[in-house]
Order: C-alpha cells, then structure tokens, then sequence
C-alpha cells in the first residue's frame, strides 16, 4: 500500500499522480473529493472542448435547450438565420436566469427581473427605460449574453469556455473516425429519438467517462445476465477478442469488441449496412464490419456505445446507439443523460425496434444502466473513505502491448480489447489539465 | 368522465385489481404479476421534459423511461430471477400507495379505463434515505374468461429529474 501524508499539498498529489499513470498506478481519491472536483471545474472544464447538444435537438430557429459546461448553465439555441449560439444562461444586467425551461422555442429571451431582451442569439435589444435612465450611456453591444465559443462535428455541437483553446477539430485529433460509425450509419446521419432521459446520481462522471472508453472487462461479470440468459450475442470465453483503440495525449478512447463467428455488421438491418458501405470509408468499413460492441468516450465526459441486443436468446438481435454525457454536480455526484441515436432515414420499423432495445438496455430503467450504476456508486462511496486516500488502483493490463501495425485506423490500436491502455490514456490527460499542462 | 358511468360493482372489482396488482409487486411475486397481464399489453412511462408553461406537451411523444411489452417485460422478470441482477441485490422494498381510482368505459366493451394516482416508496439496504416517486397512472384492465387483466400501463412520474441512481423497480 502506498500512503501519503494527509498534509500533502493539492499539487503534488497532482504531480504524483501523473507519475503514478505511467506506472500503471491511480489513486482511488481521485473519484470522490472536493478539492479534485474544485480543481476540474477551474483546469479541466474551464478548457476542454465539451458536448452541448445533438443539432436534431434543436432543429428549428429559436429551439433552444439548456446544458451545463461544468459548473455553468447554457442556453444553447439555433437562431432565426439557424446558427447555433451557446450564451451563459444569467442575465448581464443583474445576473437572473432567462430560461428557466429545459427546452423550448424563442426568438427573444426576456428577463423577468428588470426586462432586459436579448434576441436568441444573445444580441441586447431591450432595455426598459433606456433614455431616460442611462442617459446614453449604455451601449447595448457591449452588454449581451455572455458568449460561449461553439463548434461542432456531423451534429455534435461543442462548447468551449476557452477562447485560446486549439479548435475542436485538433481536439478530436483523429478520434472523427470512430466517432463516424456512430454518426454516419446511415447516409442522412442521425437524430436523437428524443429528449434525453437524465437522473442524478451518487457517481463520479470520471468512472463512467473510464467504463465506456472500453471496459469490456466489466461486462461479463456486471452484465453477466445477458450472457447466462443468452440475450447478449457474446459469452465469457471470447469477450476480450477485439482492439482498444486510444488517441495518444488527447484522452479519448474506443473499445471495439469482436464475436468470433459474428457476421459483418450483424444486427443492422441490410439497407443500411449498404448505406454505410457508402458513408464509410474503406478502412471505416474494415474496422467497424467486424466489432459487435463499439464503446467510446470523447474526453472529457461524452460517451457512445452501438451494440446489439437480442430478444431471443441466441439470435442476434437488433443494433442501437447511445450516447451520454456526465455532467458533474458535486464531488462523486452527478447528473447522466441518456440519448438514443437512430438514422435519420431508416425505417420508423427500425427506429422503433432500435429504440426499445435501448430503453430494455439503456436509461435509467436499462437492464444494464441499472447494474452498471449500481456498481458505480459504491465505487464512489468507497473512493469517499479516509483510509484510501493513499491507495492506488492497478491500471496494469496491457502494459507492454504494442500497438497493432496492420490496423486500418488512427490512433494507437492495441489487442486484446480487455485492456487498460485506454484508460492510461485517459488519466494521463486528465492530469495534464489538472497540472495546468493543457 | 364517461357518459355511462360505471356500476359499482364493476368499479369496485376494479379497484381490487388494481391493489392487488400492486401486492404483487411489493411482494416480489413476479410471475403472479406477469400472469395478470394480457398478452398484448404496453407499459409505457413517457419522460416529462420541463418546457415554458404554454408548451403543447411536457411528457415527451418519443421518449420513454420504460417502452414495454410482454415479451420485454418477461425478459425483465427473467433477468431479476438470475443470480445477476445486481441492481436488485439486495432487493429494492417497495410500497405502492395506489389512490384515487376511477374508472370509466373503455374503447371496447370488455375494457376500463382506470385512472389512478401511485406513489412509490423505495428502500434499499441500509441506506436511511428512501427514493419517492409520485405517479399519474392512465391504465387500460379487461375483463377475461380468467378473471380482470392488466392491457395498459401509461404512467408518468411528477419529476423531470428523477433523484435515484437508477430504476430497477416495476412501477
């Protein structure tokens, strides 16, 4: 057991964890403490390149939703020539919210405190009183929404709080490949089936942002129902066939779990696995024909997952796509979303068939979901004990693997998909944020 | 309300079933449930979205928090019979408090339907802080040769954001 003094200061501990990462090593403090969780507000979230909406969220001018960038509540809406704006969702006059609602339609907010008026985009065009009280002196221009630079990849919207920070794509780094199988199945893309179900929960948003970058460790065993039940076209023996894929110093990862007799894209139905012959690249199509599980994490805390999920036992099944965001709420606390993706030219047959697979799977009443957060949060109630605030986790697996030379793909791609390559990968951008270093 | 309201009687078997459903629930017999189901049955829990006040809907047309139907809901049961369900291990207490029952005709001549308030309450191991949910339930029962059944479950929780890690309960 490796034990620190508890006098220890905050940015050697950081220090020491960096080291430890490359070491195989994490401290379990990591996933329950407020000073970690006060120092990613400040280093992490204040810098990375974060999930906001899908653009089928908001497809109309003056849709808007309401997301978080860390601590920050946004009003991410689509504006009446349909640009996408992301502004801080507090008024400059006096700092009320202006949209209380989780969704909605305007093509102006007003501020029910004092009736300051800003058009969606979050341009000032109302102030009450205008002439006579501030006399001239009050240049609307300079006081609308604060703005949030926005980006986006194949309908993801991203926010970044950082006006220095390299622009999404560099962020992404090569990760669009993989991120493609989930948004260009389907030669239209794909739309959300709708509102996202989101909970909170007992859990720290790191443990799932480190689960989907590929833990196929945990599925036979936290999932293992599905497998006795034969509703999960995989079994215990060849789960770890597969690769790992990471994108050095960027943080994001994919696991991509292979079914040694599994057909080609198996669980699609056949008009869109021609269409995806058609969106997808060649090496896309080598990649991605032969994973049955592809679970991702954009860092720092989007995920995706396709799979499929069979209702008679031994069959293959149906596939679907999820995606979710971890927006954290306090040390160990945190709110999930949960979205179903499906192509947006599919069958409704499909989409239907699709989307109650994912419920059964996924969402807070998923059969999965359910078990996968039961053991998160007592991995988080045990990350809140003072006796580990020495302990590290082994993140040994993998170690000394080499990456793949004949992978089609980007990135540094490593056999078998049981690994922890990703996950060093992971940690070790998380702490370079932490140390300021990013 | 209906214009034939119905008979007493008939309401109040209603009601019975409509308890005795939930016993079956809160006491973990769960193919005793499955069997006062029909074969066709729906079990819906649309997501309530918070939206401006005069918004056409606040529970989502497409979202659901649970979608469904007998052949899902026996994979449900199964997998609750495994020795995996860890979600359910130790096993959730639960209480249905079912109240304000009210019946009326339904779309064809066997069926009601039933209108009804529930709130769950749901403990699990020692935690001392229990998961509340409020529900509007908008069921559909029949009536069969083999006595009332369960042909629709439409509920809706009172909470956009529902404070639980997770829902490994029937509601």
């Amino acid at each position: 057991m490796n034990t620190k003094p508890e006098s220890q200061s905050l940015a050697a501990w950081v220090e020491e964890t960096r080291e430890g990462i490359d070491s195989g090593r994490f401290p379990v403090r990591a996933f329950n403490d407020q000073a970690v969780y006060d120092l990613e507000q400040e280093r992490l979230f204040s810098k990375t390149w974060c999930f906001l909406a899908h653009e089928s969220e908001i497809p109309h001018p003056g849709d808007y939703v309401t997301r978080y960038i860390g601590n920050n509540n946004l009003i991410v809406a689509r504006d009446e020539h349909g640009e996408i704006h992301a502004n801080l969702n507090m008024c400059r006059h006096r700092g009320n919210v202006m949209c209380k609602a989780e969704m909605g339609n305007a093509s102006h907010f007003r501020c029910s405190y004092h009736g300051w008026t800003y058009k969606n985009s979050g341009e000032l065009v109302g102030v009450p009183y205008m002439k006579e009280g501030y006399e001239g002196r009050l240049k609307r221009k300079d006081w609308g929404l604060v703005r949030v630079r926005v980006d986006s990849y194949e309908g993801l919207v991203f926010g970044c709080l950082d006006p220095e920070a390299p622009p999404l794509d560099e962020y992404l780094g090569g990760f669009q490949f993989y991120l493609d199988l989930y948004l260009k199945h389907g030669l239209g893309g794909v739309e959300v089936h709708g509102p996202p179900d989101h909970w909170i929960a007992d859990t720290d948003w790191k443990i799932c942002t480190e689960n989907f970058a590929g833990d196929g460790y945990h599925t036979p065993v936290a999932h293992q129902w599905g497998f006795h039940l034969g509703y999960f076209p995989s079994s215990g023996s060849t789960h770890s066939q597969g690769w790992a894929v990471s994108i050095r110093g960027k943080g994001h990862g994919i696991g991509l779990g292979h079914g040694p007799n599994f057909p080609p894209f198996g669980g699609f139905p056949d008009d869109l696995v021609a269409e995806m012959k058609q969106s997808l690249s060649p090496e896309q199509v080598e990649v991605f024909s032969r994973t049955r599980t592809a679970v991702g994490s954009v860092f720092p805390n989007l995920s995706f997952l396709m799979q499929p999920f069979s209702l008679e036992p031994g069959e293959i099944g149906v596939r679907f796509v999820t995606m979710r965001l971890y927006h954290p709420v306090g040390p160990g606390r945190m709110e999930m979303y949960s979205w179903c993706l499906v192509p947006k030219n599919a069958s409704q047959e499909y989409k239907k068939e699709a989307y109650r697979a994912y419920t059964l799977a996924f969402g807070q009443a998923g059969t999965f979901e359910q078990d996968d957060f039961e053991n998160w949060t007592k991995v988080t109630q045990a990350a809140g004990m003072t006796m580990v605030r020495g302990v590290d986790f082994p993140y040994i697996m993998g170690m000394d693997s080499a990456p793949d030379p004949e992978f089609p793909g980007p990135g540094h791609a490593v056999v078998p998909y049981v690994n922890d390559t990703n996950f060093r990968n992971l940690w070790s951008r998380w702490a370079d944020y932490l140390a300021g270093e990013a | 309300m209906g214009e034939q309201p119905v008979d007493r009687d008939t309401a109040s078997a209603i009601q019975e079933f409509m308890f005795r459903e939930a016993l079956a629930l809160d006491e973990r017999r769960f193919r005793d449930w499955l069997a006062m189901l029909t074969d066709d049955i729906r079990y819906e829990a649309p997501l309530r979205v918070i939206r401006e006040g005069l918004a056409v809907w606040d529970l989502s047309p497409t979202s659901r928090i649970f979608d469904d139907d007998r052949q899902t809901l026996e994979v449900r049961i199964q997998r609750l019979e495994t020795d995996f369900a860890w979600a359910e291990q130790p096993p959730s207490q639960t209480r249905h408090f079912v109240t304000n029952v009210l019946a009326d005709p339904g779309d064809n001549p066997d069926e009601y339907k039933v209108h009804s308030n529930c709130f769950i309450y749901r403990s699990r191991g020692t935690s001392p802080t229990p998961s509340l949910y409020s529900l509007s339930r908008k069921d559909v029962v029949r009536r069969t040769e083999d006595g009332w059944r369960l042909a629709r479950r439409w509920a809706a929780f009172d909470q956009a954001l529902i404070n639980a890690h997770n829902l490994s309960i029937l509601i």
